[in-house]
């Protein structure tokens, strides 16, 4: 079965199919990663409407566009719409654009599996977004679907219950495509000590999903059956426990932070070393970097749960095991800096993005740290400082590298070459704006502001209102990102084979546009470390 | 494509199939793991009885007061109420209060007591040698019971704790439930 997916992927098909059934029926990983962006652009924008909503009720203290009941929907399907519908799957789609072409292989391994993996997605932001119509709405228990709230709630909690179900199975899908792909498709001469740093984290992120979405579909099987079945299993009066929902739900949901987080890690080492033309710092350290950040990541998840009343001996184990997190990230970043030093450095948006990312990033991470300290965290948890802090991890970190792939890969994907000018607009914009809606949020939450509230003390008004009027201005901002891209894909100048100078990796050896069938017969390669490529020999395209 | 790579392929979907599935088993199994690990470590024990308190040299005995307090599962038709709202005691002296519950229903209801105690740092100190939370409570249609219910404060507690509440809430334990959790 297998072997005929890829043979039709790879040969059968001469020349794109027409029409619809181009898309509906896609098997070209170059088609299945269009959808996936194009898709998680619009949860992106989605999920965005709904933080405007949140923002502008927390304009002016007291209520004034939302009952309290809605806004907690809103909170909810925000947080779920940006983590499972934009930020996983725009990760999934860069990853199935470009991974064949940066090593080497034909197409993703199970190419009608990869097409069931895009389509589950649809029909799982649907029964997301209608549940806001049902008796009851949407699930309004926080991202999070603590119990006893998500035990609770109406039938929009089961539609979203079903919503992750749907979602989990396409990124486990999505998550075997790349591991397989990755490890028995890679061209001769194409090592795994030498492949580039996209690959290497695309491939960490798929263990890491493929270890902690079956146990999220887990827990949430476990709220339906508490819901409708008759079980206990979070329920205190039939002998069961709420805090073992948490327990359970964050083993998923800390590996499940840097499954957001390491592709964006792969990225920026991709970008960095494109526009300051040196090979990437430390490379080796790069890997087993982001190989222990993924093995940590299943050690820590108590620290999300410092005041569900832990003995002292369990918070300083998980409070020291959280900051040891903090050594692997910091040599990233060191890397990365040492990178550009003495670097002969250009700031094209892709780059901008990188770097602006750098910063921010690193912004996040020692509010991180600030919070993994178990003492500190009994006053911050649940207040407006962990919302600034996974902002700035998400929004800057996940959503910046994100911005900073588009950019720098545009001129592969499509021939042609964005509006440089409103590419930098569209930077200094969002990291302007980004940062006059967050870093008050971090005052905010030291005041003791808390969360998922529609409501406030007199005394934040002010803070509230600055990030506000930057919400609405970072959200503005994405529509010249939506211009830029729309106009370029239509009116953009041709693009070379070789847009950035510095760029070395094997996708830029292909033609611009990639070819419709690229690598049909494998190259022959000579390869230094993170993919740069020192000699390509054969390797046969079609369109 | 050749058949070698296409079978190797499918050799590494099965494994990794596999593996979600196990990760999805892992998933339930933490509920016994869980279980186990409560016990092992006693982290969940709430409603066992404690054992007296050491004679504690160089602590001497204070007055303290302890309100007694106690709230129903919504729908549970139990009326739940101790005899007397406060006892003035000492720390290290025999306290015994009485409670009273009354099945206001014409069915059968197995229900569950938690204690609960303000100032939170008082729950290590209150040691409680007899009391109906510590097993279910049967109430056949329209029955009414006192438990008694005796505890020492031990002289270690906190200085700046002059008066401590003990509150129940109480659950309903629904049937085929009976006998578990506690």
């Amino acid at each position: 079965m297998a072997m005929t997916d890829i043979a039709q992927a790879g040969h059968g098909h001469h020349g794109k199919p027409q029409g619809l059934a181009r898309w509906l029926f896609a098997t070209n990983h170059k088609d299945i990663g269009s959808l996936y962006l194009w898709f998680s652009f619009c949860m992106f924008l989605s999920g965005g409407v709904l933080a405007l909503c949140i923002r502008a009720e927390l304009f002016r203290p007291g209520l004034q566009f939302f009952q309290p009941e809605l806004f907690n929907q809103f909170t909810t399907l925000h947080g779920l719409i940006m983590v499972f519908g934009a930020i996983m799957p725009a990760f999934t789609g860069m990853a199935n654009w470009m991974l064949p072409l940066m090593i080497g292989a034909p197409d993703m391994a199970f190419a009608r599996m990869n097409n069931w993996s895009f389509w589950l997605l649809p029909p799982a932001a649907a029964l997301l977004m209608l549940s806001f119509i049902v008796p009851g709405g949407a699930a309004a228990a926080g991202w999070t679907l603590y119990a006893p709230l998500s035990t609770q709630m109406g039938m929009g909690m089961d539609m979203t219950i079903f919503a992750i179900h749907i979602m989990g199975l396409s990124s486990i899908m999505g998550s075997i495509n790349i591991i397989v792909t990755i490890l028995n498709l890679r061209a001769p001469g194409m090592s795994l000590m030498k492949m580039p740093m996209f690959a290497w984290a695309s491939l960490i992120t798929a263990f890491l999903i493929i270890a902690v979405m079956p146990v999220l579909a887990g827990v949430v099987t476990m709220v339906l059956t508490d819901r409708h079945f008759g079980t206990h299993f979070f329920n205190a009066a039939g002998g069961g426990d709420p805090i073992l929902y948490q327990h359970i739900f964050w083993f998923f949901g800390h590996p499940e932070v840097y499954i957001m987080a390491l592709p964006a890690f792969g990225i920026v080492s991709q970008v960095i070393p494109a526009f300051a033309r040196k090979p990437l710092f430390g490379y080796a350290s790069m890997v087993y970097a982001t190989s222990s950040i993924g093995v940590l990541s299943f050690m820590v998840w108590a620290h999300h749960m410092f005041v569900t009343g832990m003995p002292a001996a369990a918070q300083l184990f998980f409070m020291y095991a959280t900051m040891l997190i903090a050594v692997p990230t910091g040599v990233k970043v060191f890397n990365w800096i040492a990178t550009m030093w003495e670097g002969s450095m250009s700031f094209e948006t892709p780059m901008l993005f990188a770097v602006g990312f750098i910063l921010l990033f690193t912004i996040g991470g020692l509010s991180g740290v600030t919070l993994s300290v178990a003492a500190v965290d009994v006053q911050l948890h649940g207040s407006y400082y962990v919302v600034a802090h996974f902002h700035y991890v998400l929004v800057a970190g996940a959503l910046f590298s994100l911005f900073a792939a588009i950019y720098y890969w545009f001129p592969k994907m499509t021939g042609r070459l964005y509006s440089e000018r409103l590419g930098k607009l569209h930077f200094w914009w969002s990291l302007l704006w980004f940062n006059v809606t967050f870093f008050p949020m971090h005052f905010l939450g030291l005041a003791g502001m808390p969360r998922r509230i529609p409501d406030y003390a007199l005394q934040f008004t002010e803070f509230n209102q600055i990030a506000s009027v930057g919400a609405f201005m970072f959200g503005l901002g994405q529509l010249i990102f939506l211009f830029n891209m729309l106009r370029s894909l239509r009116h953009g100048a041709p693009a070379p084979q070789l847009p950035w100078d510095g760029a070395n990796t094997l996708e830029w050896r292909i033609p611009t546009p990639a070819p419709y069938h690229s690598f049909v017969e494998a190259p022959q390669l000579e390869v230094k470390e993170n993919g740069v490529v020192v000699r390509l020999s054969g390797g046969r395209h079609e369109e | 494509m050749a058949a070698p790579l296409a079978s190797a392929n499918l050799a590494l979907l099965r494994r990794l199939t596999l593996a979600a599935l196990l990760m999805f088993a892992f998933a339930w199994g933490l509920i016994p793991l869980y279980r186990v690990i409560c016990e092992a470590t006693g982290l969940n024990r709430v409603v066992s009885a404690d054992g007296l308190p050491k004679e504690q040299a160089g602590l001497s005995a204070r007055p303290v007061s302890l309100v007694l307090d106690a709230t129903t599962e919504a729908g549970l038709p139990w009326q739940v109420r101790p005899l007397t709202r406060l006892v003035a005691g000492r720390t290290g002296d025999f306290i015994q209060l009485e409670y009273e519950i009354t099945n206001n229903s014409n069915r059968r209801v197995v229900g569950q007591a938690i204690p609960r105690y303000l100032p939170a740092e008082a729950a290590a100190h209150v040691r409680k040698l007899e009391c109906f939370c510590f097993s279910q409570q049967a109430f056949s249609p329209g029955e009414t019971r006192r438990f008694p219910v005796v505890l020492v404060i031990d002289k270690a507690l906190p200085a700046g704790v002059d008066s401590v509440t003990l509150g129940y809430t109480v659950y309903e334990v629904p049937s085929g439930q009976e006998g578990r959790g506690s």
